[in-house]
């Protein structure tokens, strides 16, 4: 029952998504409009290329949405509403987004066509660049709330969410998070006027649709977990519990999503040069002013 | 006793999943392949270490190998000729000196997990928060110069290796 | 019904799916959408997205007549997309053989791209899934399997078998049964034999070596010196370690400047790529993400050259003026000018006012097609859509309708000079030195204040002044670009009319005659020759002929992404390329 609540909170999500980013791309806001995309998709032809390295062509979309569920499966949306709460939660949802990128490269080397294949390359620089500022920032929130339970998180920003106590480290979090669900600036893998869609580029029918879909639920887990690391999860006057976690995550993918309609693609020399000289000084630095708080105002 | 039996059947299930695709490595001739079958092997092992409810150990290992293994994949890829293996290339060599040095390994292994110490056994694991309090404690007690110098050498080998490549130092070398 | 329609029975939830996708229309479009926009249809607006890919795609749109060199890539395309699918046709009827006829065929405008969205909606509906459907096959998608060496590009045959070099299996590889097949090069050289120890000695048959008795063994003539060289690298580095090196088999591939040798790959951009205007077709061999080695062309060029048999002259102005899509009324102007220079005619000061004002509105809309084109490329979603959109209004405004709407265009200058990341995006992208070939804006960001219009004394009373930068960047030609709309916007109100360029009459006359235009890409030039009121030869000169040929030198060791841009920011039209 939990499990199904939980589910049906990210589709319902990842629907909302959808609209909104149709709403950026055509200009018109259509409900409708990602219901009968999804039912199109699955009435086209699906085609395997020629060629094709079929076992990572088959299990690239899967693998995307598994490991996007995965990752949301430790996020609470309200006090006792998630599919698993484990002692190492904020460890566990990086584990999950790690084989985003694998499902990526898989997407890239499989239908043996050359925009895919440098797709799928060109978001492993991505990782290079993202992966320690997804790490970095979660580690001061762990040192705040001393343990990597996400209820505990949760329960530590109580007083102050984590926002305000560490505002860079949300920054730098929010931005790597982008990086995560190649969300425009930060599109490189799947560049339409560069690569033709690129991973996405050779994926058809009903293998586009779970794609898609992979896509969206991880834009939602990503929001999630920006949301229990620093908007204080659940917590907020009035509403219940779990209706303010619903207008955070949403609130903070239609800001995702509108930053990345307002700019042009970063370049890729250059987003891996301002993570590693800026960003990462920046996290240590981080961590280490959390750390003098932690230990000022216990 | 159930519990034991199904733990049990996890953990040789994955075993022999670590097992399978560690031969899978060495079956195929795409680096793509044979990357991510090292992958999945590591993954079994993470997954291992979660059916002996070492929760941290296990989630960590799953974690690093996604991204160490696929760093490794583009490596492969690029240093091969025929990364798709598509020329069907025979890759193994020096056949004899690695079976002799895998038999010889395997029985050191055995030999070390058979003979050892290994001190009192545990009736009852310890809580999954109970253990990473455990290991942070031992990461900055007894085992912290152990880390900190391998660390540090980690990063003196990252620094070497970066100014052996810089193209700056390459041609004062040959002029 | 529709020809494209996909296999199978009509059932209950197949009329459900028919009905998803008559909602869901995704069209790639030929020759581009930025040709689209120029004729004045807002696709978006009729309710067609643009695909990126035509395998994401279920409509092809033609736009006008399709150039009979892009017949087989539209063949190709058509075959990419996934089934449902269905071929709208605007302003055309004949679709390139042996594609099916098109399923809706409309006028080319608005009003008859909404009608033809809304017959192709119903066709959907109603004919999406059918029975006894055929294949689709045309000469054009035949391929051919040759065999290749992954270490030895160079070794291509018909037969599959092992490597002369390496001795590795050959791998088979799709070609384009169109394309020349490679007739064994490899084999036409005799080997000839030398001694593994002694590379001195080499001999045309198999035998002994005169001084260690070793045999002989087979190699290629005519790389003596590479092999024997290569050797004692491979001697000394592997002594005999029985197995095949990496070293040895890749030492004679080409080499990138950071030495590592890659496997490299040669990918075609265009004829219809998102990022790039229809009609250009970029073939880049990539060595990772790194461009190693660059082809342009325009598969649409040409299009402005003169039959042999003549033309009459108030035909020839709407030939060429038809010839480039992107630039009629700039092409339309060169044409009136230079048949007025041969009649040595000059039309009113009003009617030149009026069709500067005409040619700068063009400039704007063009302009602004080339934002809407480079925000494509560089995933800048509001860009495209407010340059798009602008650039429909602009293209029929009168002179009311256009200082009405440059509050909003200086509005959209202003916000893209303070849009984080634009900056970073371009500067020191495609960096070009002063050069005499360069035109118009792209020769204009390097400092060269060029620029026709300086020449012409009407635009001069109107207060026209060029534009310069001298950075030379992909950022310059932007801000150029930017600039020189500005311009316009004041050119068109001093000039106070807006008036469309018709040949004045000049009567039975021979002679010669030379104008130059500058059109939104620079400078065109033509030169005519008269016989009797006809038009019996036409040279012209136009920029993207000259800018065409920049682009592979430019884009060589350049990142992928940041090679695409360069291109996109030199704003090329295929269309008037002189072939």
């Amino acid at each position: 029952m939990r499990i199904a609540v939980v589910l049906g909170f990210l589709f319902a999500g990842a629907y909302l998504v959808a609209v909104l980013e149709a709403r950026l791309a055509t200009g018109r806001l259509r409900l409708a409009a990602p219901g009968w995309a999804a039912m199109a998709l699955l009435g086209r032809e699906s085609v395997v290329p020629r060629q094709p390295d079929r076992l990572f062509f088959e299990t690239a979309p899967a693998l995307l949405l598994i490991a996007a569920l995965l990752a949301a499966a430790v996020l609470p949306l309200a006090p006792g509403l998630f599919i698993t709460n484990l002692a190492t939660g904020a460890l566990f949802v990086n584990a999950a987004l790690a084989y985003v990128l694998v499902a990526l490269l898989m997407a890239g080397w499989g239908p043996d066509g050359a925009y895919a294949l440098i797709g799928g390359w060109r978001f492993l620089g991505q990782l290079i660049a993202y992966s320690m500022l997804i790490v970095m920032p979660i580690t001061a929130v762990a040192m705040r709330a001393e343990s990597l339970l996400t209820t505990d998180i949760v329960a530590s920003q109580t007083g102050l969410w984590n926002i305000l106590y560490q505002p860079l480290g949300f920054v730098l979090f929010f931005i790597a998070a982008m990086g995560v669900a190649f969300l425009p600036p930060f599109d490189l893998p799947s560049a339409e006027g560069e690569l033709a869609g690129g991973v996405t580029s050779e994926y058809t029918g009903v293998r586009l649709a779970v794609f898609r879909l992979g896509r969206l639920v991880l834009v939602i887990t990503l929001s999630a977990a920006t949301v229990v690391f620093y908007l204080g999860g659940w917590l907020g006057p009035v509403l219940p519990p779990w209706a303010w976690s619903a207008v955070k995550i949403l609130a903070v993918s239609a800001t995702m999503l509108l930053i990345g309609h307002y700019l042009p693609r970063i370049r890729e020399a250059h987003l891996l040069a301002w993570c590693w000289k800026l960003g990462i000084p920046l996290a240590l630095l981080n961590i280490f002013i959390v750390g003098v708080m932690v230990l000022v105002w216990p | 006793m159930a519990v034991i039996t199904l733990q049990t059947f996890f953990i040789a299930l994955f075993g022999i999943a670590a097992l399978w695709f560690g031969v899978v490595v060495f079956r195929t001739s795409s680096m793509m392949r044979s990357a991510l079958a090292l992958l999945f092997s590591q993954t079994a092992l993470g997954a291992m270490f979660l059916a002996m409810q070492a929760e941290f150990l296990g989630v960590l290992q799953i974690m690093m190998m996604a991204t160490e293994m696929s760093i490794m994949a583009i490596f492969m890829v690029m240093f091969m000729m025929d990364p798709g293996g598509l020329g069907e290339m025979d890759m193994t060599h020096q056949k004899r000196l690695s079976i002799a040095a895998g038999v010889i390994g395997a029985l050191a292994v055995s030999g070390v997990a058979l003979f050892a110490h290994w001190g009192p056994t545990a009736t009852v694991a310890p809580a999954a928060a109970e253990q990473i309090r455990g290991l942070g404690t031992e990461l900055l007690g007894r085992s912290m110069i152990i880390f900190e110098t391998a660390g540090v050498t980690i990063l003196t080998a990252m620094i070497a290796a970066t100014a052996v490549a810089m193209p700056v130092l390459q041609r004062k070398k040959t002029s | 019904m529709i020809a494209g329609a996909r296999a199978g029975t009509v059932s209950g939830l197949r009329r459900l799916t028919a009905a998803a996708m008559a909602r869901d229309l995704h069209a790639i479009i030929v020759p581009g959408p930025e040709v689209a926009r120029a004729r004045g249809l807002d696709i978006e607006s009729a309710g067609l997205q643009i695909a990126a890919t035509p395998r994401h795609a279920n409509v092809l749109l033609l736009v006008g007549p399709v150039p009979r060199e892009l017949g087989d890539a539209v063949i190709v395309l058509y075959a990419q997309m996934m089934r449902p699918r269905a071929i709208f046709s605007l302003g055309a009827s004949a679709t390139p053989s042996p594609l099916p006829h098109a399923d809706v065929t409309a006028d080319l405008s608005q009003s008859g791209l909404l009608d033809g969205v809304t017959r192709l909606r119903s066709a959907f509906s109603r004919g999406a899934f059918r029975l006894g459907v055929s294949d689709f096959d045309a000469p054009a998608l035949q391929i051919r399997i040759e065999y290749t060496c992954p270490m030895h590009p160079e070794v291509v045959q018909d037969q599959p078998g092992s490597c002369p070099k390496c001795g590795m299996n050959l791998v088979p590889r799709e070609a384009s049964a169109s394309a020349e097949p490679h007739h064994g090069a490899e084999h036409a050289t005799p080997p000839e034999y030398t001694c593994p120890m002694h590379p001195e000695i080499v001999q045309g048959e198999p035998g002994s070596c005169p001084k260690c008795g070793m045999n002989l063994v087979p190699r290629e003539a005519g790389s003596a010196d590479e092999h024997a060289q290569g050797h004692q690298d491979a001697d000394m580095d592997h002594g005999d370690m029985g197995f095949m090196s990496m070293v040895e088999v890749t030492k004679d591939l080409p080499r990138s400047p950071d030495g590592l040798p890659m496997d490299w790959i040669e990918v075609p951009f265009g004829p219809f790529f998102p990022g790039l205007p229809g009609g250009l077709l970029l073939t880049l061999t990539l060595d990772g993400d790194g461009i190693a080695k660059a082809r342009a062309q325009s598969l649409v060029g040409g299009s402005g050259a003169l039959p042999a048999s003549g033309m009459g002259a108030a035909d020839f102005v709407e030939h060429l003026s038809a010839s480039d899509p992107l630039a009629p009324i700039c092409y339309r102007l060169l044409a009136c000018r230079t048949l007025e220079a041969a009649a040595g005619q000059a039309p009113d000061e009003e009617i030149l006012r009026g069709r500067i004002a005409a040619m700068e509105r063009e400039r704007i809309a063009s302009h602004l097609g080339w934002l809407a084109l480079f925000a494509r490329q560089i995933g800048f979603g509001w860009l495209l859509r407010r340059a798009a959109s602008l650039q429909l209004q602009f293209l029929h405004a009168d002179i009311k309708q256009v200082m009405a709407l440059s509050p909003a265009l200086q509005a959209l200058i202003k916000r893209l000079q303070r849009t984080p990341l634009l900056k970073s995006r371009t500067a020191g992208i495609g960096r070009m030195v002063p050069d005499t070939v360069l035109r118009g804006p792209v020769a204009r960001a390097t400092g060269v204040g060029d620029d026709a219009r300086s020449r012409d004394k009407t635009c001069s009373t109107l207060g026209f002044t060029a534009v310069s930068r001298d950075r030379g960047d992909a950022l310059a030609r932007l801000h150029v670009r930017l600039d020189e709309t500005r311009h316009s916007l004041a050119l068109i109100k001093a000039a106070g009319a807006i008036v469309l360029p018709t040949p004045v009459d000049i009567g039975v006359i021979s002679g010669k005659g030379e104008a130059a235009v500058e059109t939104p890409r620079g400078e065109a030039r033509l030169q005519l020759t008269l016989d009797n009121g006809r038009v019996i030869d036409a040279r012209l000169d136009t920029p993207s002929t000259h800018h065409l040929d920049l682009v592979a030198p430019l884009l060589e060791q350049q990142e992928l992404g940041d090679g695409l841009t360069t291109v996109a920011s030199l704003d090329l039209s295929p269309w008037e390329v002189v072939q």
